[in-house]
């Protein structure tokens, strides 16, 4: 009997169509990507059956922070109600979210400073640059100074702590229109003012009528269609608390906001 | 596939050098490939939030005479409420869901208590074989004409004879329609109500096209009405508040 000859077969294996494949799937990632932004807390959203999507631009999002989930403190109440606001502006660069941002901060520091004028916030070029890039804000304007020299890691480590008194708006004083504006109020006149301000400049800017009613911008995002302010916050955060931003809205007559939620089907228990 | 093949063909020349096979090894680039796909995935935000509009009145003082007086018989009141186990929510145990209560009446607030109708418990439950059940199905019944109208519309919609713009367009004017019976529900959410049990009673007025309600607070009269309805099923509705205000 003749000897069986075993071939030897090289033992490369062709790795050409899996990195094929691979490029394919990250240009479909990278494309189709929005990148999560960074929040000092993490909330779940209840569920509804409406469709509507957050828009992508021109938003202002009020995170409302959730009681203790982790058991670590005593009262889990401690970290609930803390106010945090994030801008978002234009997709395009005219009026980017930087831009409108550093408009929200001069407008309200501005605002601050007339109400306070003995202890009065100044904010330095470096400062007003860092506010510019910070996606998320909860500190009461007396602190901003402080929050905008720190280092990012500094920063996110600080408003990440929740049970620090110091983070969070101020939003429980005042609540008429015509007394002082708590810290809360204040931001959200000047998203009011800025708002009007953008509206009445693009407005100018506008040659013809067509083209003034086409104007997608903050104004038209917040007065109007009843966008431009979203609430956030957690699903078994009892409603008092949220009902403390509903009620300085309202006084604030930015009465038509709309509420984050996740979408579930019709069909779903809602219980 | 990486390696590029020479040709044999032919002799062999004198001298000629050894040809060798090229061969690029494409592991290390895969192995790149797939932390950056791992990075996006775990980066990326695929489904959007969905939003849930509303409208609140403003503070402003508004007189008694300028306030439009909805007609008893198409008033319903809805006072919330969320059940409790120590500081969280209570949850069920079947469905792992929180526990959301509703006591609703009808018209004008019964003080006399004559009936039995002056306060009724219902739950948020949805669907059951595709049917309304729980509160659903008492705010169905009330705005019946409206939704017999919108069903009518969505069968279209699904027949392709109208668009969907066109669907959402008729749908509002639909649940608008002054000429139909339509119900006005107050929601009242209790001190003890989550966000989602809010959220739960405003979902259920887009499911059912109510177009008008509104979210207040409740008032004394609705105290009066839970506690005899706590006496009379011995329940414990009004409980002292989980969260004390800061």
């Amino acid at each position: 009997m003749g000897k069986v000859k075993i071939k030897r077969k090289s033992t490369l294996i062709d790795m050409t169509a899996m990195s094929d494949v691979t490029v394919l799937l990250l240009t479909f990632f990278m494309l189709t990507s929005t990148f999560l932004q960074k929040e000092p807390t993490i909330v779940y959203t209840p569920s509804s059956v409406s469709e509507e999507k957050v828009p992508m631009n021109n938003l202002v999002t009020v995170l409302i922070s959730s009681a203790d989930k982790s058991g670590k403190y005593e009262d889990p109440s401690l970290l609930e109600g803390k106010i945090f606001i994030s801008f978002t502006g234009d997709a395009d660069s005219t009026l980017s979210s930087e831009k409108i941002r550093l408009m929200m901060l001069d407008e309200a520091v501005e605002l601050y400073n007339e109400q306070h004028k003995n202890n009065p916030v100044k904010l330095n070029g470096a400062e007003k640059a860092v506010f510019s890039q910070t996606n998320m804000f909860g500190v009461a304007f007396a602190d901003l100074p402080a929050l905008l020299s720190m280092s990012p890691t500094e920063r996110d480590k600080f408003q990440g702590d929740m049970a620090n008194p110091k983070v969070g708006i101020p939003i429980n004083d005042n609540k008429d229109y015509n007394g002082n504006l708590n810290d809360f109020q204040i931001w959200m006149k000047a998203i009011y003012n800025v708002a009007q301000r953008i509206n009445k400049e693009q407005g100018d800017m506008a040659a013809t009528p067509e083209e003034r009613s086409n104007l997608q911008n903050l104004y038209t995002a917040l007065m109007r269609k009843g966008q431009g302010i979203a609430i956030k916050a957690d699903k078994d955060t009892p409603f008092t608390t949220v009902q403390r931003v509903f009620d300085n809205l309202q006084t604030m007559k930015l009465n038509k906001f709309s509420l984050m939620t996740a979408l579930k089907s019709e069909d779903e228990p809602t219980q | 596939m990486a390696q590029i093949e020479q040709s044999d063909k032919g002799k062999k020349k004198k001298g000629a050098q050894k040809k060798i096979a090229i061969h690029v090894d494409f592991t290390p680039m895969v192995d790149m490939n797939m932390l950056l796909i791992t990075f996006f995935m775990l980066c990326t935000t695929m489904i959007k939030s969905q939003t849930l509009q509303i409208v609140l009145p403003t503070n402003e003082d508004v007189k008694k005479e300028n306030q439009n007086q909805a007609k008893a018989s198409e008033a319903i009141t809805m006072i919330l409420d969320t059940e409790y186990n120590g500081d969280k929510p209570a949850v069920d145990a079947e469905t792992g869901k929180t526990i959301h209560n509703i006591y609703y009446y009808e018209g004008v607030a019964d003080t006399t208590f004559s009936t039995d109708k002056y306060l009724r418990k219902e739950q948020f439950i949805g669907n059951q074989n595709r049917q309304p059940q729980g509160i659903r199905k008492i705010l169905r019944g009330k705005n019946e004409e409206v939704m017999a109208e919108y069903e009518k519309l969505k069968t279209q919609w699904k027949n392709k004879e109208i668009s969907k713009e066109e669907f959402a367009k008729l749908a509002k004017k639909n649940a608008g329609d002054s000429n139909k019976v339509r119900p006005v529900v107050v929601i009242k959410p209790g001190p003890n109500t989550t966000y989602e049990g809010l959220i739960n009673a405003v979902d259920e007025m887009n499911i059912n096209q109510i177009s008008r309600y509104s979210i207040e607070l409740p008032t004394h009269t609705d105290t009066v009405l839970l506690r005899h309805y706590e006496q009379a099923h011995n329940e414990t509705i009004i409980r002292p508040l989980v969260r004390k205000a800061k």
